[in-house]
C-alpha cells in the first residue's frame, strides 16, 4: 500500500527532501543548538573496536564524549554496549584475550599508550556497576577506602561527609557510619558505591546499567543524583530502560548488533548519536526509531 | 534477528489516526449539510445538523481520551510521539470545524423564511463551502498518505476560499440601504467568515502533516508576518 511505504519513510534524507520540496526550510542544527558552543571532549573515540580471543564484540566505534554531560549508551543485549563503557576505563585488560583497537583519547591523549598506568586512569574514571557492590566493611570504610590507599588520610571525615552528601546519602547514613554497608536498602547501597567512587574524586563516571536492580523510587532518586552529578563529573550510562536515557541523559549513543554473512559472529556498531531530545523526537536513522518505539527488539 | 514488537500498539495508533481523521469525514458532511441549510433556508436541517454536531464532539472525546491512556500506557516517542501530538491537533480542528457548521446553522434561522436573499451571495457561499470541502478532504489524503507537498497545496486551495470571502465582503458593502437586506447580508458574512475558518483549520492539519513527516514545525503562512 502506498500509505504504508509512506509511512516507512522515515530516514533524515527523505525528511529533508519532503521539506525542501515542500518549501520548508530544514535547520539540521536545530536539535544541535547547544552543541555551540560546547564543553571540552573527555573522550574521542575514532574507529574503536574490541575482541574477546578474536571474536569481535564491538568495531568502528566513533564518537566524542563532551565534559559534563550524561551520555547514555543504548541498544540491544550483545550489541556491545557494556564492552564499549568498559574501554573507556581499560576494565576490558582485567579479561583475558581482550583487545582494543583503533584510538581512545581522554583529554587529549592516548588511553591505551604504553605510559598509561591502568590503575591511574580508573582513578580518573570510576565506574558503578549494575549490582551495588559495597564492600562488607562499614559505611565510612566503604567510602574511606579508596582515599586510604591513595594516601589520602588527612580530612578523611570530611571527605566521607562531602562524597555521601554528593551521593545524596549523607541524610540517611549520618548515624550510622558505623553500620554495615550491608545493613542498606538496595538503593541506598548504589548511592554508596557512587558515593566510594566520587570519594576518590574522579571526572568521569562510567555506569553499567546502575538502576537495573532498584525500584522506580531508588531510580528517581539515583536518576535525580546523576543530574546533579553531571554539573561536576561527566558521565557516562549503559541502560536497557529508554525512559531514563531519554530522562537523564544529554546524548544518546544508539548501538545495534551486526551479523556476519553465516550469522556465526555478532558484534556492536553504532547506528546514531546525536542530542537525546533529537534521538527521542526524531531520529535520523529508522532502525534508531524502531529500536527507541520498542517496535524491534 | 529483528523480530517485531509491541504489534498491538501499532495496530491500535493506526486505528486511532483512522478514527480521528474519520472526522474529518463527519466535518465534511456537516458542511454539506450546511450549504444545503444556506441554499435551501432548510430551518429542519438547521437542527439536525446542530444536533448532528455531538457526533463530532464524542469523536474527538473519544480519540482524544485514548490518545492519552496511549501517552500514559506506551510511553510513545519518535514518529508516534509526533503523530500522537499531531493527532491531538488536528483533532481539535475537527471540532472546530463542526462547530463553525452549527454556528452558520443557529445563524439561518434568524434571517427568517423568506430573506431579501442575494443570489449572486449564494453563490458565493456555496462555491466557499464546496471550496472547504475539497480543503477538508485533501488535507485528510494528505494526512494519511504523509505527503508534505500535497499540504503544502492547500494553502492554495485556501487562497481561493479567502478571496471569495472577500468578494462577499464586497457585495455586502454594496447590498444598498434595505434594513432587512443590510440584516441578511450581516448575516451571510458571518457564515462566510465560518467557511473561511473551516478553510484554515484544514491548513492546520497540512502543517502537522509537514511535522509528522520532517518533526519541524513551521506555520504555511504566518498572519503576523505575512511577508516574512
Amino acid at each position: 500500500m502506498a500509505r504504508d511505504e509512506s509511512k516507512a519513510r522515515t530516514g533524515r534524507q527523505s525528511r529533508e527532501d519532503a521539506a525542501a520540496r515542500a518549501g520548508i526550510a530544514v535547520r539540521p542544527d536545530q536539535f544541535q543548538q547547544h552543541a555551540a558552543g560546547r564543553r571540552e571532549k573527555v573522550f574521542e573515540l575514532k574507529g574503536v573496536g574490541v575482541r574477546y580471543g578474536g571474536v569481535p564484540a564491538v568495531k568502528e566505534i566513533s564518537m566524542d564524549v563532551h565534559r559534563n554531560d550524561v551520555t547514555a549508551l543504548i541498544g540491544p543485549s550483545g550489541c556491545g554496549k557494556s564492552t564499549l563503557l568498559r574501554c573507556l576505563n581499560r576494565m576490558n585488560d582485567l579479561i583475558p584475550g581482550a583487545e582494543v583497537e583503533g584510538s581512545l583519547l581522554y583529554h587529549g591523549e592516548d588511553l591505551y599508550g604504553s605510559k598509561v598506568d591502568p590503575v591511574q586512569a580508573r582513578k580518573m574514571i570510576g565506574m558503578v556497576f549494575q549490582k551495588p557492590n559495597p564492600f562488607p566493611k562499614s559505611i565510612y570504610d566503604n567510602i574511606a577506602f579508596g582515599p586510604r590507599i591513595l594516601g589520602r588520610k588527612e580530612n578523611l571525615d570530611e571527605t566521607v561527609e562531602n562524597a555521601l552528601k554528593g551521593a545524596a546519602l549523607w541524610d540517611e547514613a549520618k548515624d550510622r557510619l558505623d553500620a554495615n554497608a550491608f545493613g542498606l536498602s538496595g538503593g541506598q547501597q548504589q548511592r554508596l558505591c557512587i558515593a566510594r567512587c566520587i570519594a576518590v574524586q574522579p571526572d568521569t563516571i562510567l555506569m553499567d546499567e546502575p538502576c537495573s536492580a532498584l525500584d522506580p523510587i531508588s531510580t528517581g532518586k539515583i536518576e535525580d543524583l546523576m543530574i546533579e552529578l553531571k554539573k561536576q563529573f561527566s558521565i557516562v550510562i549503559v541502560t536497557h530502560n529508554m525512559q531514563q536515557a531519554a530522562r537523564v541523559s544529554d546524548r544518546t549513543a544508539f548501538l545495534m548488533v551486526e551479523l556476519d554473512a553465516d550469522e556465526d559472529n555478532r558484534w556492536g556498531r553504532l547506528v546514531e548519536y546525536d542530542e537525546t531530545e533529537k534521538i527521542f523526537t526524531n531520529p535520523a536513522d529508522s532502525r534508531t526509531e524502531d529500536y527507541v518505539s520498542g517496535k524491534v527488539g | 534477528m529483528a523480530e517485531e514488537t509491541r504489534i498491538h500498539y501499532g495496530e491500535e495508533l493506526e486505528q486511532l489516526e483512522a478514527s480521528g481523521l474519520g472526522g474529518l469525514d463527519l466535518a465534511s458532511a456537516a458542511l454539506g449539510r450546511t450549504l444545503e441549510v444556506v441554499e435551501q433556508q432548510d430551518v429542519e436541517l438547521a437542527q439536525l445538523v446542530i444536533a448532528d454536531d455531538d457526533r463530532i464532539d464524542g469523536r474527538y472525546l473519544e480519540v482524544h481520551q485514548a490518545l492519552i491512556t496511549l501517552l500514559a500506557t506506551q510511553s510513545p516517542v519518535a514518529t508516534d510521539l509526533r503523530l500522537i501530538s499531531a493527532m491531538l491537533h488536528i483533532l481539535k480542528n475537527v471540532e472546530r470545524m463542526g462547530d463553525q457548521c452549527v454556528n452558520i446553522c443557529k445563524m439561518i434561522p434568524l434571517t427568517g423564511n423568506e430573506p431579501p436573499a442575494d443570489e449572486e451571495m449564494i453563490r458565493l457561499i456555496l462555491t466557499m463551502g464546496k471550496q472547504a470541502r475539497t480543503l477538508i478532504s485533501q488535507s485528510k489524503r494528505a494526512f494519511e498518505e504523509r505527503d508534505v507537498e500535497m499540504a503544502r497545496d492547500l494553502v492554495r486551495l485556501d487562497d481561493v476560499v479567502d478571496n471569495l470571502n472577500r468578494e462577499c465582503f464586497g457585495l455586502a458593502l454594496e447590498i444598498g440601504d434595505d434594513p432587512d437586506r443590510r440584516e441578511w447580508a450581516m448575516t451571510m458574512l458571518l457564515a462566510a467568515r465560518a467557511i473561511e475558518r473551516i478553510g484554515d483549520n484544514a491548513v492546520d492539519i497540512g502543517e502537522q502533516v509537514a511535522f509528522v513527516v520532517t518533526g519541524l514545525f513551521r506555520e504555511f503562512e504566518d498572519a503576523s508576518h505575512p511577508d516574512g
